[in-house]
């Protein structure tokens, strides 16, 4: 007995998740519920890597988004006050010319999307040797512009969100 | 039987459109900035599949999809930065109403 039909079963889930989380991202109104959606369309995104054989891809991805960005994002919505106003109205005004977009654009990359042959499957053994050795041989230097890219970015989120001393707010405004 | 490639490519392709149609219909800046996460997410996923299935050398596709996670944790950084500097000022989240730098 072979277990041929996991995979294509397991996909269908996943897939189910990841469209109908993005779906309630995009349409859900508490906001709160957003960012826990988003987080699990992150998940199943990750076990979409596990089903494709990269491993060391869904650890980052379960580390980086569903635990940093998740949690980054719902500091947010704690300290904004929560207002979503009206949606925006052209896709509503303008019903049939975004059916006429959404099909010239769907079509197309579905008909390219599945005209795809995959080559014939690797062996397994995980990703993480093949991708370290890329990542510290031939992207060894935009590795290195990565982190000063994250360092940038770290002392720009701290200049932006820094609170000014409230005393010398108040010296520089009598100045 | 396997998964077909063309299947990941589809379900990155809606996952991008969504992510897409979020960023135009939503107000609120922080749902933006999730939107754009899902973007980013869908674009890992075609580089992630067409990697696996068709890269035989090395793993060069999933090395970008790292610099990707890279600078989705910048842009989510910077970008929150910037939102709550902005409501500092003037308490809205809503994109419509933060307009002091509009020219």
């Amino acid at each position: 007995m072979t277990f041929d039909f996991v995979e294509p079963v397991v996909f269908a889930l996943l897939s189910i998740g990841v469209i109908a989380g993005g779906v309630a991202v995009v349409m859900l109104n508490r906001i709160t519920a957003a960012a826990l959606l988003m987080a699990f369309t992150f998940l199943c995104m990750a076990g979409m890597f596990v089903l494709l054989g990269a491993e060391t891809i869904a650890a980052f991805q379960v580390l980086i988004y569903v635990g940093a960005i998740t949690v980054l994002i719902l500091y947010g919505v704690m300290f904004t006050k929560f207002s979503d106003g009206p949606r925006a109205l052209f896709f509503q005004r303008q019903t049939p010319l975004a059916a006429v977009f959404v099909a010239a654009v769907a079509i197309p990359v579905a008909i390219i999307a599945l005209s795809f042959t995959s080559a014939p499957p690797r062996p397994g053994g995980g990703d993480l040797i093949a991708l370290a050795t890329s990542v510290f041989t031939d992207f060894a230097f935009p590795f290195e512009i990565a982190s000063v890219l994250l360092l940038a970015a770290m002392v720009g989120a701290i200049v932006l969100t820094k609170r000014d001393d409230p005393d010398e707010a108040a010296l520089r405004r009598r100045r | 039987m396997t998964v077909p490639l063309g299947a990941y490519v589809v379900v990155s392709a809606a996952l991008f459109f969504i992510g897409c149609a979020g960023v135009l219909v939503r107000r609120n800046a922080v749902v933006i900035l999730m939107c754009v996460e899902l973007m980013l997410n869908a674009a890992n996923l075609a580089l992630v599949a067409f990697s696996r299935k068709y890269g035989s050398i090395d793993e060069r596709g999933s090395v970008f999809v790292i610099f990707v996670f890279v600078i989705a944790a910048a842009e989510v950084a910077v970008g929150l930065g910037i939102i709550l500097s902005a409501y500092r000022n003037r308490p809205v989240v809503n994109v419509d109403e933060i307009h002091q730098m509009r020219g």
